[in-house]
């Protein structure tokens, strides 16, 4: 067996036509496993680092062919039965208009899954719940097989650095001029020595190359990579190291030392990345902190993008909680506001999908 | 990986799902054209008699004299009859009838729609199957629509609105043409076609939607401009005495009669155009405003030189266009009447006034508007299922810019960009636009498209100009098309690539060369075969189940392999391509010997040139019959399913897929639950036991994924039937070929069609278009579909349609309009044919499906056009909201 085929990636998605990440039309790659646990995170599935069965609740008719398949018992009803009018016809063409039935009798809309409801809230919710510690040991994954109305899927696949290669090959001919492909998911770099590979193969078939990455990896995973990037935007969370701990699990300062030896040593473009949320990193200290940072490290360029609420769906499939729902969604006069402070100190701010790439 | 629809929104600043995404700030458009719009909103679509009340007049009167000139007098009658109308403000003149949004019936075509339900001819109709498409199609209910008797006014085909005291005389004049219209002779010889039978079973069960020859027997076409630009109708008549002279007398008698029915022609023509001078200077007399009292008597003076003469400046040019236009309109029953490259051909014209600064380009703008509320308010009067089912209410006057000129170069000119400027400020439905796309074209130009295709009108349409010519080049090259000549071509009707021929028009000495039709309508022959319904018969050994009739003999195949399966559908495909191609060759002849074209024909080169009018093949082209598909995608995703789950994995037998269909998978009927979109359907009691196959017909491979395994049943079918349709030949002895739109026809055929293998469900509308996924299907991205869309090439058949609903986010700003256009070039440049996008938010979508009247300007694209939301059929506002949305986070 060559030695290229052992190593294999985890993806969770890849996606074309994306135009809010890097110059051109892109092709975007998630790649599965993350070193942060920011509260506020949009692809919660992207968090683990191996595959998993994700379930949506919405789409289950309770029949239990999954629970009756699972040979380890990992599988339990929560909530009181009652007869479904899902229907597979609409978990396949989406969920528009099909609504849930609270048992008080109202109706509610379709995207209404608060944070954490199927652990918490069993008296009012029916689902399944899965032992998420027997699931991350089992390899067969019956439940997914023997599921008919797509409630249940395997969240993530592996691919080899030629399959990828193979696959993004056939989006090519739509980049356009400026184009290319972008590493994201999750942290792409907990995956380095694919991520290095799978670069170096496009670096040398001409293909433009970014990477989105949060920074919290050891600087050797990143380095071997750097020769074959034309592009990485780096996340800046928080310039307090508590602060920063508080709501992403992990304390920055690995994140800011591999920032200014970023800055020192890439010679492609960097361009800084700074979620909006508000009441956690929004105050002007912190945003002129960051602006002062980024004068450290000599570049000049960042791209503010607004807290949105819309991965909170995603929660519930992989058992997860959402702890990002008491923060609000920054208003466009915030956001100019932040613009206007990092452009006072000489720096180029981007907001949200309003970018000059 | 899952994906919700709502957790791709690219939302901004406020609350998910609490607010519609608006689409970009649109240009204001000028106030008269605005006045007129306000006026065309307030207007509802209205049937007069008058035209054809003084045809069959004059008809009746000419019993025994040659054909062609008691059609040339009819229409002349008709056309001098007609009462004059001038509105206030207008800038261009004239419409098809005295009332704005007005039309008539054609009862010479057919007459018996025009019966009232309980009349007698209308049940004999029925009886015969031809009306069942009616019954399954649901016209929109707002609008201009008159969909139910108010008043003094009756409802016709739920969309019309007829004064009641003229129905007595629409029912009159109907029965003069009983036994003498097109249809009824039609009708009387295509039951000589051995296996007539057959054609009816067709028809009844809806495989095959509407007969050609008396519907709209002429459209889908590029109208051309050229003669009266050139040489004015005096000049006209002046070269019909002349070449009547030579012909005089001569063998090919035919030719005597054309030059004298022409000249008969052009005298009604004239005196139309003189009673709206006529009728301008009146408005004049008693019009106290003096700058309105100005125009009219301009106007006046305008159409009085039109009358007579050539146009002398860009504003008559226009204005002859338009009033050209009308009258082609009014002697058929037509849709699809593209005027074709109008601003390369008036460009020589606007060029010199520019020049001469006798316009300015603000000027210009405001008359282009002033164009579009003209062309907006054109109607064509067909049966509800036609006008419903087909049209949705819309007349494809498909306006096109950009492509090449003779010489190779780039076509487009600033004229054009002007036209899509109007088409952004002026965003009504016609005329729509498309781009045909070229290497060539420079990057402004197409930049400008891009703009107007952003503000979420769906058009510019996008067309590829390189695929077009290579198809013409195959098509018509017998013919003597060559390169240069597939230059001039031009997209006639919806999305019809029709032939060009390049015409010398001499402007001060100089010689311009400009693009106009020069075949007669390429959209005519067999109409719409439903896909998954043969597939459905063929499952069924010829049996349609839904009506319990039997449709094809047993196909004789055991079924037990893939390819015993794909040998019995085409079997079947060639059975009903065979009959109904001799039936609607004869409906044809019906057409050309009873109501022959003379106005489109006085237009289209060669016919004055030769003597003969376009039903004896006076044009330059004339192999322009086609077989029309619909569902294709349907079709290909259940062949898919059938291949993986029957004869491959062998999961279930054939016969568990015949039950389950007739199960319907355990769900109600689509006519229970009154949606036709998948995602609305309910299960009923027996769901349990049929969940698991229809899990895996939903799991097969679906097309619009990049997917080699269905992707390879597509490049199969494509290659056969874009050549086998070679085979059969047109009236006029030329071989037919393949046309891949459904216009609006994929949510009747839906209805009628039981479940799929590919776990669509009973009466749900079946996809778009030829190369559109089936919604929700296409989960892999843009990029997928696009490579799955050109697994084969386009340019074997006459066209393609990929409709994409893009949300407004994805294209915001400056950088958005740059990638936009990456992404249509990149489809153009792997060889897609077409490209079209609906900028809009789902949810917008439903709101204005639940409130009407608070969308009453918004634009949805749906199957090669556009049109108002409100005015789209409950069917198809349905499939268009459950299209997958490209977003992203």
């Amino acid at each position: 067996m060559d030695r290229s085929e052992l190593i294999r990636g985890t993806l969770f998605d890849i996606q074309g036509f994306s135009v809010h990440d890097g110059p051109g039309c892109r092709t975007l790659i998630f790649l599965k496993g993350c070193s942060l646990r920011c509260s506020w995170c949009s692809n919660p599935e992207g968090i683990a680092s191996v595959q998993e069965p994700l379930y949506q609740q919405s789409k289950c008719t309770f029949d239990l062919l999954c629970m009756k398949s699972c040979k380890y018992g990992a599988i339990t009803p929560v909530g009181k039965p009652e007869p479904s009018d899902k229907s597979m016809a609409s978990e396949q063409f989406g969920t528009a208009g099909i609504g849930r039935v609270s048992p008080d009798g109202t109706i509610l809309p379709f995207n209404h899954v608060s944070a954490g409801e199927l652990k918490d809230d069993t008296v009012s919710q029916q689902g399944l719940a899965f032992d998420r510690s027997l699931c991350s040991r089992c390899t067969t994954r019956d439940c997914i097989a023997a599921c008919c109305t797509g409630a249940l899927k395997l969240g993530g696949y592996e691919m080899t650095v030629d399959e990828l290669f193979d696959r993004i090959g056939r989006d090519r001919p739509y980049w356009g001029d400026r184009g290319g492909i972008t590493l994201t998911g999750g942290e792409p770099f907990t995956q380095p020595l694919f991520v290095a590979q799978f670069l170096e193969r496009c670096y040398d078939a001409f293909i433009h190359t970014a990477v989105e990455t949060c920074g919290n990896i050891p600087w050797n995973s990143l380095e071997p990579a750097l020769p074959f990037l034309d592009w990485i935007f780096f996340d800046l969370k928080h310039i307090d190291p508590d602060r920063h701990h508080a709501h992403t699990g992990s304390t920055n300062h690995l994140i800011l030392h591999n920032a200014l030896q970023l800055a020192a040593r890439f010679n492609g473009r960097l361009v800084f990345r700074l979620p909006v949320i508000p009441g956690f990193n929004d105050d002007r200290e912190n945003i002129e902190q960051t602006a002062a940072f980024l004068h450290k490290t000599g570049r000049k360029e960042i791209n503010i993008l607004p807290l949105h609420h819309l991965g909170r769906e995603k929660y519930s499939l992989s058992g997860r909680s959402y702890g990002a729902g008491i923060f609000g969604i920054p208003s466009k006069e915030d956001l100019e506001q932040i613009r206007e402070i990092f452009t006072a100190q000489g720096i180029n701010c981007y907001v949200g999908s309003e970018t000059p790439f | 990986m899952i994906k919700t629809e709502s957790s791709h929104i690219n939302y901004y600043g406020h609350q998910p799902g609490s607010q519609v995404e608006n689409r970009e700030q649109k240009k204001q458009i000028t106030q008269r054209a605005g006045a007129a719009r306000e006026l065309y909103f307030e207007t509802k679509s209205s049937v007069s008699m008058e035209f054809p009340y003084w045809y069959t007049r004059r008809w009746e009167e000419l019993e025994g004299e040659i054909p062609v000139i008691r059609r040339a007098e009819a229409l002349k009658s008709g056309f001098s009859h007609l009462t004059p109308v001038i509105y206030p403000g207008e800038l261009l003149a004239m419409s098809k009838s005295s009332y704005l949004r007005g039309s008539y019936p054609m009862p010479w075509l057919s007459e018996a729609f025009f019966m009232a339900a309980e009349d007698k001819l209308y049940k004999e109709a029925q009886e015969s199957g031809k009306l069942t498409a009616d019954q399954f199609t649901t016209m929109g209910k707002g609008g201009g629509n008159v969909t139910r008797s108010i008043g003094n006014v009756i409802s016709i085909a739920g969309k019309f609105g007829l004064r009641v005291e003229e129905m007595p005389v629409m029912i009159e004049i109907a029965k003069k043409w009983k036994d003498r219209s097109v249809d009824d002779v039609g009708h009387k010889y295509e039951q000589l076609v051995p296996g007539y039978s057959e054609k009816e079973a067709l028809m009844r069960s809806v495989i095959c939607m509407f007969d050609s020859g008396y519907t709209l027997p002429q459209g889908r076409e590029v109208i051309n401009y050229y003669y009266p630009l050139q040489f004015g109708f005096d000049g006209l008549i002046r070269r019909c005495r002349t070449r009547m002279e030579e012909v005089a007398g001569y063998p090919e008698m035919d030719r005597l009669y054309y030059y004298r029915a022409t000249m008969i022609l052009i005298e009604g023509l004239q005196q139309w155009i003189r009673n709206h001078a006529e009728e301008a200077r009146f408005m004049a007399s008693i019009e106290t405003d003096v700058p309105q009292m100005k125009e009219y008597e301009e106007m006046a003076e305008r159409l009085d030189w039109l009358a007579s003469n050539p146009p002398r400046s860009f504003h008559e040019s226009l204005q002859m266009i338009w009033l050209l236009h009308v009258a082609v309109l009014n002697e058929d029953a037509i849709s699809g009447l593209s005027p074709g490259r109008v601003g390369q051909v008036l460009f020589p014209f606007w060029q010199r006034d520019i020049l001469k600064k006798v316009i300015t380009r603000e000027q210009t703008l405001e008359l282009l508007e002033c164009m579009r509320m003209k062309f907006t308010a054109i109607d064509c009067f067909a049966s509800m299922g036609v006008v419903g089912g087909v049209l949705s209410g819309n007349t494809f006057n498909n306006l096109c810019l950009g492509g090449l000129k003779k010489d190779g170069t780039s076509a487009a000119n600033e004229l054009e960009m002007l036209i899509l400027e109007a088409g952004i400020s002026c965003d009504t439905p016609q005329p729509t636009l498309s781009v045909l796309y070229d290497e060539k074209l420079p990057e402004e130009f197409l930049l400008k498209g891009v703009e107007c295709t952003k503000i979420g009108t769906g058009y510019p349409a996008w067309i590829n100009n390189q695929v077009a010519m290579e198809f013409l080049m195959a098509n018509y090259g017998h013919e003597g098309m060559n390169l240069e000549e597939a230059r001039a071509w031009s997209i006639g009707g919806c999305l019809e690539t029709s032939p060009g021929s390049w015409m010398p028009l001499e402007l001060d000495g100089e010689i311009h060369w400009i693009p106009g039709g020069s075949a007669p309508a390429t959209s005519v022959g067999v109409h719409f075969l439903s896909l998954p319904k043969i597939l459905e018969v063929t499952l069924f050994d010829g049996m349609d189940m839904r009506s319990g009739e039997r449709i094809f003999p047993a196909h004789g195949y055991k079924l037990d392999t893939y390819d015993e399966l794909w040998n019995a559908f085409r079997d079947y495909f060639r059975r009903a391509c065979h009959v109904l191609t001799l039936t609607n060759n004869i409906q044809h002849d019906a057409w050309r010997k009873i109501s022959p074209s003379l106005v489109n024909s006085m237009l289209k080169p060669d016919c004055l040139e030769q003597g003969k009018d376009i039903g004896q093949m006076g044009c330059r082209y004339n192999a322009t019959f086609n077989i029309e598909s619909c569902g294709t995608a349907n079709l290909i995703n259940s062949l898919a399913s059938l291949k993986k789950n029957v004869f491959t994995d062998k999961t279930y037998s054939l016969n568990e897929y015949r039950e389950a269909i007739l199960a319907n998978f355990g769900y109600h009927s689509a006519q229970e639950t009154g949606s036709y979109s998948l995602i609305d359907q309910i299960p009923n009691d027996g769901y349990d036991r049929w969940k698991k196959i229809h899990r895996i017909s939903l799991d097969a491979p679906k097309f619009g994924n990049d997917d080699p395994f269905v992707d390879e049943i597509m490049k199969a079918w494509e290659t056969w039937f874009c050549t086998m349709t070679h085979d059969f030949r047109s009236l006029y002895n030329e071989p037919m070929y393949a046309c891949q739109i459904s216009v609006s026809t994929h949510g009747p055929m839906g209805a009628v069609t039981l479940a799929g293998a590919d776990g669509r469900l009973g009466g749900t509308t079946f996809s778009d278009g030829s190369v559109s996924a089936y919604p929700g299907t296409d989960r892999n991205g843009p990029y997928a579909l696009f490579n799955s869309a050109t697994c084969w090439n386009h340019a074997t058949s006459q066209n393609s349609q990929l409709n994409m609903k893009i949300h407004p986010s994805v294209v915001k700003g400056r950088e958005g309009s740059r990638k936009f256009l990456d992404l249509i070039r990149s489809y153009l440049r792997k060889g897609g044919f077409h490209v079209q996008f609906n900028i809009v938010d789902s949810r917008m979508l439903k709101a204005a499906q639940a409130e009407p009247d608070k969308y009453r300007s918004l634009l949805v694209r749906v199957a090669g056009f556009t049109q108002y939301w409100v005015e789209l059929g409950k069917q198809i506002q349905d499939e268009v909201i459950a299209r997958t949305e490209y977003e992203e986070v």
